[in-house]
C-alpha cells in the first residue's frame, strides 16, 4: 500500500507526497504536461529538444548540474508523446536544493543561441546514435505513420527527420517555454524520507510564488476509425527481416486497457508466452518475438514484432501470428495461463514500489490521469480481467481492418 | 518575474554515507555460504546464486554463458517448456548472467512462493539435462543475435578493444566468431557444468524481507548436496595485450563512429584503485564530466560520452567510449587525448574536487539504498575478497584525496604511449 496525501499550490501546481521513512532519499518528480502531441507536424522534436534545453541553466543558476552534485543528487529526464518528465534523487538532508533547481528552471529559463546551437548538434547526434545508425532504430519512424494519419501521435518524441531540430529558432523555442512550462501545468510528486507536512510547507516556500501562466490550449483532433488492414514494406540492411505491427487499442487505463495489456504477456510475456512457444520454439520461424502497449493518455497502440530466423517466409511468420491472434477469438485461455499473467502484475506492482523514484514517477503519472490511488488499485485491476474479457478484447481490438504491419525486409546478401 | 522571487540558495549539508552494515553470514549444512540483508518494505525477496563459472574458465567460446542460458532448458524432473511456465507462474522474475569472472542467476520472487521457487532453482542448478534440441534452437537464436550485434558500431569497437588490450587468446580477450555457435555439443556443456557448478563454487546471496524459515528452506533444497574437495581451476594465464594499438575498423554506411580509447589496469585490491575511480568520475564518470563537457556540451560533436574503470579478477581495464558524427571522429579523438594530458599537467580545480566528492558520495548511498542495491554492492565487492568496509573506506579516500595525488594518478595510469585507440564506423 502506497500512502500519498496531495494539495494543490495557489498558482495550480499539483503536488503528491508519499513518505517512505526506509531510505534516506528523496525522489523528486517534475512532470510537465506537454509532448510531442503538441508540436506542429512542420516542427517536430522540439518538445524532446526543450527538454535538452531546460539543462543549460538560467541567470540565477548558470550551470543546474553543479550545485546538484554538490549536494548528492543524481537526475535525468525523457519526453514521450505526451509528458516532459524530469526526476532527481536527493540525499533527504539536501531536498531543498533539488527544489531550488527546480523551481529556479520552471521560473525562468535563460535563452542562448550558443546553448541552443548545440543542443540542437546533440539531439541530431542523438536522432543519428538511436535511430538511424542503429539496426532497426528506424522501425517505429516507419510504423506509426501508417498506424495514425492525423493524430500527431504519428510522430515520435524525436521527431520526423533530423532536419526539423535543425530549423529551431530561438524565438521558438522561447515561446514553447512559456506557453507549456508554468505551474499551471506541471505535476510534483515527493517520495521518500519527507513528510507529508514538510513537503507542503517545501513546495510554497520553492514554488509558491511563481505566477501562472497562460497554456496553449490543446486542440487535438481525434484518430478516425481504422477500416482497413494496411502494411508497408521497406527494404534494408540489416541481418534479419522483422516483422512490426500494430492494432489501434484504448487510452491509458481507460476501458480495456488491462485486458489489451494482459493480451500483451499472454502472446509474448516471457519465456512461456504463446508466440515464444509456436513460433520461436516449435515452428522456428522467429528468433525473438515481443509485444507491447504504447500506454498512451489518447488511444494508443498495441504493437508486436519479431525478428525471422534466416530460412523463415515472411508471408509465414505473419500467417502464424495472425492464427496464434485468432485463436484467442475462438477459445477461452486456461484458467491456469489466466493466473500465470495475472500473478505476473501483481509482482511487477510489488517490485516497482521497491524504488522511491518509480512511485514518485507512477503517482505524478498517474496523477496526471486524474486518480494517483491507481498505484494501490491496479494489482486488482489486473485480477479483475476475466477470460471472457480477454476473449471480448481480442475480437474487439485485434481485428486486421485495425491492424498496420511493417515489413523490415532484409536486403543482405549472406546471412 | 524574476524580480519577486530572489531565492536564497539553500545551505548543502555534507553528504556521508555513514557506516555501511555488513549482511549476516550463515552456512548451510555442506558449508555452502549465504549472506543475508534483511531490511525491505514489500514482500519480496532476491536471491542470488553466484558461481566460480565465468567465461575465464571456458576453454571452448560461449561455453560459460551457453552453459548458464541452457540451465533453464529442461532437468531431470522438468521438462524446458515446464521450467518456463512455473517460473512465469510463479511470477519469479530471473536473471541469468554470465561475466567474465563469475556466474550464476538472480531470482525475485514473492515470499509465499519461496517453496517452489527454491525447489526450481536447485532443480535448475543441479540437475540439468541439456537436451539437444533445445541447444541447437539456443545456438540458431544467439547467432541472429550475433549478427545484428555486429551491426553496431559500438559493438563492434568494444570487441576488437578487449581483444587488443587481453589478446585474443585470452578468454577476457577472445572475439566471438560465427563459427563458435556451431562449436559446442552437450557433452561439453555437462562437463562445464560439473565442474564449475558445484556447492564449492557457490555463494548465496539474499535481500529482501526474508522469510523467516530462510535457512531452513535453503538446507532443504541446497544444504544436503554432497560436497567435493576443492579442485584448483585450471589458470588460464593472465592476459596480455597486442602490439598494435590503434586500429580502425571499417563500416559501410555508417552515419556515426564508435571510440574506445583505454588500457588494462589495477583492480579493487589494488591501493590506488580508489583514487583511479575518483580520476574517472573527473574524467567522464558523470555528466558534469571534463568529456562531457568539452565533447558534448561544447562541441555537440555526440550524443554521450563517457568513461569507466571496471575491476576483473585477474586485471582490470580503464575505457573512454563515445559514438560521434563522422565528420568529427578525428578531432574527438584529438579532445580525448587533450583531456587526459590535462589532468596529467594541471592539478584539478579544489571546486571542481568538491564537486566530484560529494556526487561520488552520493553515490554511495544509492548503491545502499534499499536491500536489493546493498546485496548488489555487497556481491561485487565480497568477489574481490572484500566485504562493505572497501566502501567505507573508499568513501574516506573520497574525501582525503588532494589534486596533487590525482594529477600522479593520472601520470601513471593514463600513460599516452600505453593506451589503445579503436575506432569503428
Amino acid at each position: 500500500m502506497v500512502s500519498f496525501s496531495k494539495f494543490t499550490l495557489d498558482n495550480g501546481l499539483r503536488v503528491i507526497v508519499h513518505e517512505d521513512s526506509s531510505t534516506p532519499l528523496v525522489a523528486i518528480n517534475l512532470l510537465y504536461d506537454v509532448g510531442s502531441k503538441d508540436e506542429d507536424p512542420s516542427a517536430t522534436g522540439l518538445a524532446h529538444l526543450f527538454e535538452h534545453l531546460m539543462f543549460g541553466g538560467t541567470s540565477e543558476i548558470p550551470e543546474f548540474d553543479t550545485p546538484l552534485l554538490l549536494a548528492g543528487g543524481e537526475n535525468n529526464a525523457f519526453t514521450n508523446s505526451d509528458i516532459t518528465n524530469f526526476y532527481i534523487t536527493v540525499p533527504a538532508e539536501n531536498i531543498e536544493t533539488a527544489l531550488w533547481l527546480e523551481s529556479d528552471r520552471m521560473n525562468c529559463l535563460d535563452f542562448s543561441n550558443k546553448s541552443l546551437d548545440v543542443q540542437k548538434k546533440v539531439v541530431v547526434e542523438e536522432f543519428n546514435q538511436r535511430y538511424l545508425n542503429y539496426p532497426y532504430g528506424d522501425s517505429l519512424l516507419c510504423l506509426k505513420p501508417l498506424a495514425y494519419k492525423v493524430h500527431p501521435y504519428r510522430w515520435p518524441a524525436i521527431g520526423i527527420d533530423p532536419s526539423h531540430i535543425s530549423n529551431v529558432t530561438l524565438s521558438q523555442a522561447g515561446d514553447f517555454f512559456y506557453s507549456h512550462y508554468a505551474p499551471n501545468n506541471a505535476i510534483l510528486a515527493l517520495a521518500g524520507k519527507i513528510t507529508p507536512s514538510q513537503a507542503m510547507k517545501l513546495a510554497e516556500k520553492w514554488f509558491g510564488n511563481i505566477e501562472r501562466r497562460k497554456i496553449t490550449t490543446r486542440e487535438l483532433t481525434a484518430e478516425p476509425e481504422q477500416t482497413e488492414e494496411r502494411t508497408q514494406v521497406v527494404e534494408r540492411d540489416v541481418p534479419a527481416s522483422a516483422i512490426y505491427k500494430a492494432w489501434h487499442v484504448s487510452a491509458s487505463r481507460k476501458e480495456g486497457f488491462y485486458a489489451c495489456d494482459m493480451i500483451t504477456d499472454i502472446l509474448a510475456g516471457g519465456e512461456s508466452g504463446r508466440l515464444s512457444v509456436r513460433l520461436i520454439k516449435r515452428k522456428k520461424l522467429f528468433s525473438e518475438i515481443d509485444a507491447f502497449i504504447t500506454a498512451d493518455i489518447d488511444p494508443g497502440l498495441l504493437i508486436l514484432h519479431g525478428k525471422l530466423m534466416k530460412e523463415a517466409k515472411m508471408e509465414e511468420a505473419n500467417d502464424s501470428i495472425n492464427e496464434t491472434i485468432e485463436d484467442l477469438k475462438t477459445k477461452y485461455v486456461s484458467a491456469a495461463e489466466m493466473e500465470k499473467v495475472k500473478n505476473k502484475y501483481e509482482s511487477s506492482v510489488i517490485y516497482g514500489n521497491t524504488s522511491i523514484l518509480n512511485k514518485a514517477m507512477n503517482l505524478a503519472y498517474l496523477e496526471l490521469l486524474g486518480n494517483p490511488n491507481l498505484i494501490n488499485e491496479e494489482a486488482d485491476l489486473y485480477r479483475g480481467v476475466d477470460k471472457t474479457i480477454v476473449m471480448d478484447t481480442v475480437h474487439k481490438y485485434l481485428n486486421r481492418s485495425n491492424c498496420s504491419t511493417l515489413f523490415y525486409k532484409s536486403t543482405r546478401k549472406e546471412r | 518575474m524574476s524580480e519577486i522571487r530572489q531565492m536564497k540558495k539553500p545551505l548543502i549539508k555534507q553528504v556521508d554515507p555513514g557506516k555501511l552494515p555488513e549482511p549476516s553470514l550463515l552456512f548451510l549444512k555442506n558449508g555452502i555460504p549465504v549472506y543475508i540483508t534483511d531490511s525491505g518494505t514489500e514482500d519480496i525477496e532476491r536471491i542470488e546464486f553466484s558461481f566460480d563459472a565465468g567465461s575465464i574458465h571456458e576453454n571452448s567460446p560461449l561455453l560459460a554463458s551457453t552453459t548458464n542460458l541452457m540451465l533453464i532448458e529442461g532437468s531431470e524432473k522438468y521438462k524446458s517448456t515446464l521450467i518456463n511456465r512455473l517460473l512465469d507462474t510463479w511470477s519469479a522474475f530471473f536473471h541469468p548472467y554470465v561475466e567474465r569472472d563469475r556466474a550464476g542467476f538472480v531470482i525475485y520472487f514473492l515470499n509465499r512462493h519461496i517453496e517452489k521457487i527454491l525447489d526450481i532453482a536447485g532443480e535448475i542448478l543441479f540437475h540439468p539435462v541439456f537436451p539437444d534440441s533445445e541447444l541447437k534452437l539456443l545456438m540458431k537464436k544467439r547467432y541472429r543475435k550475433f549478427l545484428i550485434e555486429k551491426d553496431k558500431v559500438y559493438r563492434l569497437a568494444a570487441e576488437q578493444f578487449f581483444e587488443s588490450i587481453f589478446g585474443n587468446q585470452h578468454p577476457y580477450g577472445r572475439q566471438t566468431l560465427p563459427a563458435d555457435f556451431s562449436n559446442l555439443d552437450r557433452e561439453l556443456l555437462n562437463d562445464f557444468h560439473g565442474i564449475y557448478y558445484r556447492p564449492e563454487k557457490m555463494a548465496i546471496f539474499v535481500s529482501g524481507k526474508i522469510h523467516k524459515d530462510i535457512l531452513l528452506l535453503l538446507n532443504k533444497y541446497f544444504g544436503e548436496i554432497p560436497i567435493q574437495p576443492v579442485i584448483a581451476n585450471e589458470f588460464s594465464g593472465f592476459p596480455s595485450g597486442q602490439k598494435k594499438r590503434v586500429i580502425h575498423i571499417e563500416k559501410k554506411g555508417a552515419l556515426q563512429s564508435a571510440i574506445r580509447i583505454g588500457a588494462p589496469t589495477i583492480n579493487k585490491r589494488h591501493e590506488d584503485y580508489f583514487g583511479l575511480k575518483v580520476l574517472n568520475v573527473i574524467l567522464g564518470g558523470y555528466f558534469g564530466s571534463r568529456l562531457m563537457k568539452n565533447i558534448r556540451e561544447e562541441k555537440g560533436y555526440t550524443y554521450g560520452v563517457s568513461s569507466s574503470v571496471v575491476s576483473l579478477n585477474l586485471s582490470g581495464f580503464l575505457s573512454i567510449s563515445s559514438e560521434v558524427s563522422n565528420k568529427f571522429t578525428r578531432n574527438a579523438v584529438d579532445e580525448i587525448f587533450k583531456e587526459i594530458r590535462r589532468l596529467q599537467t594541471e592539478p584539478v580545480p579544489v571546486e571542481e574536487l568538491s564537486v566530484v566528492r560529494n556526487y561520488m558520495l552520493g553515490e554511495l548511498v544509492r548503491m545502499f539504498d534499499g536491500p536489493f542495491a546493498a546485496a548488489e554492492s555487497f556481491r561485487s565487492a565480497w568477489e574481490f575478497g572484500l566485504d562493505n568496509s572497501y566502501y567505507t573506506r573508499f568513501a574516506a579516500r573520497i574525501r582525503s584525496i588532494e589534486p596533487d595525488e590525482i594529477k600522479a594518478i593520472a601520470k601513471k595510469y593514463y600513460k599516452i604511449d600505453d593506451l589503445y585507440e579503436v575506432t569503428a564506423g
